[in-house]
Protein backbone atom coordinates (compact mmCIF):
# COMPACT_ATOMS: atom_id res chain seq x y z
CA UNK A 1 0.00 0.00 0.00
CA UNK A 2 1.08 3.43 -1.10
CA UNK A 3 2.78 6.06 1.72
CA UNK A 4 0.74 8.87 2.26
CA UNK A 5 3.54 12.15 1.49
CA UNK A 6 2.62 15.42 0.48
CA UNK A 7 4.33 16.54 -2.17
CA UNK A 8 5.47 19.84 -0.88
CA UNK A 9 5.96 21.82 2.37
CA UNK A 10 2.85 24.07 2.00
CA UNK A 11 0.22 21.35 1.88
CA UNK A 12 -0.76 18.46 3.88
CA UNK A 13 -2.34 15.14 3.43
CA UNK A 14 -5.65 14.85 4.82
CA UNK A 15 -8.20 12.06 5.01
CA UNK A 16 -11.78 13.01 4.64
CA UNK A 17 -14.69 10.38 5.21
CA UNK A 18 -18.37 11.21 4.00
CA UNK A 19 -21.65 9.74 5.18
CA UNK A 20 -24.83 9.83 2.67
CA UNK A 21 -28.01 8.00 2.91
CA UNK A 22 -28.05 4.50 1.18
CA UNK A 23 -31.22 4.09 0.26
CA UNK A 24 -31.12 7.34 -2.68
CA UNK A 25 -31.80 7.78 -6.11
CA UNK A 26 -28.76 7.50 -8.61
CA UNK A 27 -29.54 10.88 -9.80
CA UNK A 28 -29.23 12.47 -5.97
CA UNK A 29 -26.06 10.40 -5.83
CA UNK A 30 -24.43 11.53 -8.51
CA UNK A 31 -25.11 15.02 -7.63
CA UNK A 32 -23.61 14.61 -4.06
CA UNK A 33 -20.68 13.01 -5.34
CA UNK A 34 -20.31 15.91 -7.85
CA UNK A 35 -20.89 18.33 -5.39
CA UNK A 36 -18.42 17.00 -3.06
CA UNK A 37 -15.65 16.92 -5.94
CA UNK A 38 -16.90 20.91 -6.67
CA UNK A 39 -16.10 21.88 -3.29
CA UNK A 40 -12.25 19.83 -3.35
CA UNK A 41 -11.63 21.45 -6.73
CA UNK A 42 -12.49 25.25 -5.42
CA UNK A 43 -10.10 24.48 -3.11
CA UNK A 44 -6.99 23.07 -4.79
CA UNK A 45 -7.00 19.99 -3.46
CA UNK A 46 -5.02 16.92 -5.04
CA UNK A 47 -6.76 13.70 -5.01
CA UNK A 48 -4.51 10.76 -3.87
CA UNK A 49 -6.40 8.09 -3.19
CA UNK A 50 -10.25 7.01 -2.56
CA UNK A 51 -12.03 4.51 -1.13
CA UNK A 52 -15.62 3.64 -2.13
CA UNK A 53 -16.86 1.17 1.21
CA UNK A 54 -20.58 0.62 -0.51
CA UNK A 55 -23.76 0.77 2.08
CA UNK A 56 -23.37 -0.87 5.38
CA UNK A 57 -25.89 -0.95 8.71
CA UNK A 58 -25.93 2.43 11.08
CA UNK A 59 -25.05 1.59 14.81
CA UNK A 60 -27.69 4.14 15.34
CA UNK A 61 -30.47 6.14 13.04
CA UNK A 62 -28.93 8.91 11.63
CA UNK A 63 -31.89 11.29 9.96
CA UNK A 64 -34.30 8.54 9.99
CA UNK A 65 -31.67 6.67 8.13
CA UNK A 66 -30.57 3.11 9.24
CA UNK A 67 -28.25 2.71 6.31
CA UNK A 68 -25.56 4.80 4.95
CA UNK A 69 -22.27 4.94 1.93
CA UNK A 70 -19.35 6.03 3.12
CA UNK A 71 -16.43 7.70 1.11
CA UNK A 72 -13.21 8.07 2.23
CA UNK A 73 -10.61 10.49 0.23
CA UNK A 74 -6.98 11.34 0.64
CA UNK A 75 -6.68 14.79 -0.24
CA UNK A 76 -3.72 17.16 -0.70
CA UNK A 77 -4.84 20.44 1.02
CA UNK A 78 -3.55 23.35 1.54
CA UNK A 79 -4.51 23.72 5.81
CA UNK A 80 -5.51 27.38 5.50
CA UNK A 81 -8.25 25.96 3.11
CA UNK A 82 -9.52 23.30 5.68
CA UNK A 83 -12.01 25.52 7.07
CA UNK A 84 -13.88 26.74 4.31
CA UNK A 85 -13.79 23.12 3.03
CA UNK A 86 -15.25 21.79 6.19
CA UNK A 87 -17.84 24.56 6.62
CA UNK A 88 -18.48 23.54 2.64
CA UNK A 89 -19.31 19.73 4.11
CA UNK A 90 -21.52 20.61 6.81
CA UNK A 91 -23.68 22.56 5.09
CA UNK A 92 -23.32 20.42 1.89
CA UNK A 93 -27.52 18.74 1.63
CA UNK A 94 -27.68 14.97 1.28
CA UNK A 95 -24.70 14.33 3.28
CA UNK A 96 -25.67 12.76 6.72
CA UNK A 97 -21.89 13.15 8.17
CA UNK A 98 -18.42 14.41 7.46
CA UNK A 99 -15.05 13.60 9.21
CA UNK A 100 -11.80 15.53 8.33
CA UNK A 101 -8.45 13.80 9.51
CA UNK A 102 -4.79 14.07 9.37
CA UNK A 103 -3.33 10.88 9.45
CA UNK A 104 0.05 10.51 11.82
CA UNK A 105 3.34 10.17 10.06
CA UNK A 106 4.26 7.39 7.76
CA UNK A 107 0.24 5.95 7.39
CA UNK A 108 -0.02 3.68 5.05
CA UNK A 109 -3.62 3.81 2.96
CA UNK A 110 -5.72 0.40 3.68
CA UNK A 111 -8.62 -0.19 1.78
CA UNK A 112 -10.98 -0.97 4.14
CA UNK A 113 -13.97 -1.99 2.16
CA UNK A 114 -11.78 -5.13 1.38
CA UNK A 115 -10.82 -5.90 5.08
CA UNK A 116 -14.13 -5.58 6.53
CA UNK A 117 -15.81 -7.94 3.93
CA UNK A 118 -12.53 -10.29 4.32
CA UNK A 119 -13.68 -10.05 8.00
CA UNK A 120 -17.12 -10.47 7.64
CA UNK A 121 -16.53 -13.97 5.66
CA UNK A 122 -13.67 -15.34 8.43
CA UNK A 123 -16.33 -14.51 11.12
CA UNK A 124 -18.72 -16.46 9.27
CA UNK A 125 -16.67 -19.00 9.36
CA UNK A 126 -15.77 -19.12 13.13
CA UNK A 127 -19.82 -19.04 13.91
CA UNK A 128 -20.07 -21.82 11.58
CA UNK A 129 -17.16 -24.11 13.16
CA UNK A 130 -18.50 -23.33 16.91
CA UNK A 131 -21.93 -24.78 15.23
CA UNK A 132 -20.19 -27.76 13.50
CA UNK A 133 -18.24 -28.41 17.16
CA UNK A 134 -21.66 -28.71 18.66
CA UNK A 135 -23.21 -31.08 16.14
CA UNK A 136 -19.93 -33.13 16.67
CA UNK A 137 -20.52 -33.30 20.46
CA UNK A 138 -24.33 -34.06 20.61
CA UNK A 139 -22.86 -36.84 18.30
CA UNK A 140 -20.33 -38.37 20.34
CA UNK A 141 -23.16 -38.34 22.98
CA UNK A 142 -25.67 -40.10 20.69
CA UNK A 143 -22.79 -42.59 19.60
CA UNK A 144 -21.83 -42.78 23.60
CA UNK A 145 -25.91 -43.68 24.59
CA UNK A 146 -26.17 -46.40 21.07
CA UNK A 147 -22.84 -47.76 22.98
CA UNK A 148 -24.06 -47.96 26.47
CA UNK A 149 -27.48 -49.56 25.06
CA UNK A 150 -26.24 -52.28 23.39
CA UNK A 151 -23.74 -53.19 26.58
CA UNK A 152 -26.88 -53.14 28.81
CA UNK A 153 -28.64 -55.28 25.96
CA UNK A 154 -26.09 -57.92 26.31
CA UNK A 155 -26.09 -57.73 29.82
CA UNK A 156 -29.83 -58.29 30.18
CA UNK A 157 -29.36 -61.34 27.50
CA UNK A 158 -26.67 -63.05 29.36
CA UNK A 159 -27.99 -62.53 32.71
CA UNK A 160 -31.61 -64.31 32.83
CA UNK A 161 -29.74 -67.57 30.81
CA UNK A 162 -27.23 -67.74 34.15
CA UNK A 163 -30.88 -67.49 36.03
CA UNK A 164 -32.53 -69.73 34.43
CA UNK A 165 -29.96 -72.35 34.55
CA UNK A 166 -29.12 -71.47 38.62
CA UNK A 167 -32.44 -71.79 39.39
CA UNK A 168 -33.58 -75.16 38.95
CA UNK A 169 -30.40 -76.76 40.36
CA UNK A 170 -30.63 -74.42 43.44
CA UNK A 171 -34.02 -75.86 43.89
CA UNK A 172 -33.26 -79.02 43.60
CA UNK A 173 -30.13 -78.88 46.46
CA UNK A 174 -32.54 -76.84 48.39
CA UNK A 175 -35.36 -79.55 48.28
CA UNK A 176 -32.46 -82.67 48.91
CA UNK A 177 -31.71 -80.67 51.61
CA UNK A 178 -34.52 -80.04 53.57
CA UNK A 179 -35.15 -83.59 53.05
CA UNK A 180 -32.24 -84.30 54.57
CA UNK A 181 -33.20 -82.17 57.67
CA UNK A 182 -36.82 -83.49 58.10
CA UNK A 183 -35.30 -86.94 57.68
CA UNK A 184 -33.31 -86.17 60.51
CA UNK A 185 -34.00 -88.38 63.26
CA UNK A 186 -32.09 -86.35 65.90
CA UNK A 187 -33.78 -83.01 65.48
CA UNK A 188 -36.34 -82.34 68.09
CA UNK A 189 -39.36 -80.09 67.23
CA UNK B 1 -19.79 -23.33 43.16
CA UNK B 2 -18.77 -20.23 44.16
CA UNK B 3 -15.78 -21.23 45.40
CA UNK B 4 -14.53 -22.55 41.93
CA UNK B 5 -15.58 -19.53 40.03
CA UNK B 6 -13.19 -17.52 42.17
CA UNK B 7 -10.22 -20.27 41.46
CA UNK B 8 -11.10 -19.78 37.51
CA UNK B 9 -10.48 -16.12 36.95
CA UNK B 10 -6.91 -15.18 36.16
CA UNK B 11 -5.04 -12.28 37.54
CA UNK B 12 -5.61 -9.38 35.93
CA UNK B 13 -2.46 -7.46 36.49
CA UNK B 14 -0.40 -10.29 34.68
CA UNK B 15 -2.34 -9.44 31.18
CA UNK B 16 -0.15 -7.65 28.48
CA UNK B 17 -1.22 -4.77 25.94
CA UNK B 18 -2.19 -6.60 22.85
CA UNK B 19 -1.61 -3.71 21.14
CA UNK B 20 1.86 -3.63 22.19
CA UNK B 21 2.25 -7.41 21.02
CA UNK B 22 2.04 -6.27 17.59
CA UNK B 23 3.73 -3.19 18.11
CA UNK B 24 0.70 -0.98 16.95
CA UNK B 25 1.44 2.74 15.99
CA UNK B 26 -1.73 4.44 15.15
CA UNK B 27 -5.33 2.73 15.76
CA UNK B 28 -7.80 3.27 12.87
CA UNK B 29 -11.34 4.86 13.45
CA UNK B 30 -12.36 2.36 10.41
CA UNK B 31 -11.11 -0.44 11.52
CA UNK B 32 -14.09 -2.29 12.79
CA UNK B 33 -12.61 -5.43 13.42
CA UNK B 34 -9.98 -4.20 15.88
CA UNK B 35 -12.29 -1.91 18.11
CA UNK B 36 -15.05 -4.24 18.41
CA UNK B 37 -13.32 -6.66 21.18
CA UNK B 38 -12.57 -3.66 23.58
CA UNK B 39 -16.13 -2.00 23.19
CA UNK B 40 -19.04 -4.17 25.85
CA UNK B 41 -22.35 -5.03 24.94
CA UNK B 42 -23.46 -1.50 26.04
CA UNK B 43 -21.23 0.65 23.83
CA UNK B 44 -19.20 1.55 26.56
CA UNK B 45 -15.45 1.14 25.78
CA UNK B 46 -14.04 -1.14 28.48
CA UNK B 47 -11.90 -0.43 31.25
CA UNK B 48 -7.86 -0.68 30.72
CA UNK B 49 -8.37 -3.32 33.97
CA UNK B 50 -10.02 -5.65 32.14
CA UNK B 51 -8.41 -5.65 28.88
CA UNK B 52 -4.62 -5.20 29.90
CA UNK B 53 -4.34 -2.32 27.32
CA UNK B 54 -1.42 -0.24 28.26
CA UNK B 55 -2.26 3.80 28.65
CA UNK B 56 -0.94 4.73 25.48
CA UNK B 57 -2.92 2.40 23.41
CA UNK B 58 -6.14 2.96 25.54
CA UNK B 59 -6.33 7.16 24.92
CA UNK B 60 -5.50 5.96 20.90
CA UNK B 61 -8.65 3.46 20.92
CA UNK B 62 -10.28 5.97 23.27
CA UNK B 63 -10.32 8.94 20.16
CA UNK B 64 -10.77 6.35 17.39
CA UNK B 65 -13.92 4.73 19.05
CA UNK B 66 -14.90 8.16 19.64
CA UNK B 67 -14.55 9.54 15.92
CA UNK B 68 -16.41 5.69 14.52
CA UNK B 69 -19.56 6.47 16.76
CA UNK B 70 -19.27 9.92 15.59
CA UNK B 71 -19.79 8.33 12.05
CA UNK B 72 -22.31 5.98 13.17
CA UNK B 73 -20.25 2.67 13.09
CA UNK B 74 -19.66 2.16 16.63
CA UNK B 75 -23.27 2.96 18.67
CA UNK B 76 -23.08 5.42 21.74
CA UNK B 77 -25.50 3.19 23.76
CA UNK B 78 -27.35 0.35 23.37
Amino acid sequence: MPKLQPSSEDVRVYEVAVLYPFPINQKEEKNILDEIDTIFKEADAKLIESDKWGNRGLAYNIEGYNEGNFIIYYYEIDPLKIKEIDEALRILPGALRHLIVKPPKGYEVVKFSKDYQEWISNRETESERRTREKEEKIKKQVADKAKRQVKRTENEKKAPVKKSEATPLEEKKLSEQLDKIISDDELDL
Amino acid sequence: MHKKQQEKRTDPRAKKCPFCDKEVKYIDWKDYPTMKPFVDYFGNIMKRYYTGICLKHQKMLKTSVERARFMGMLSYRK
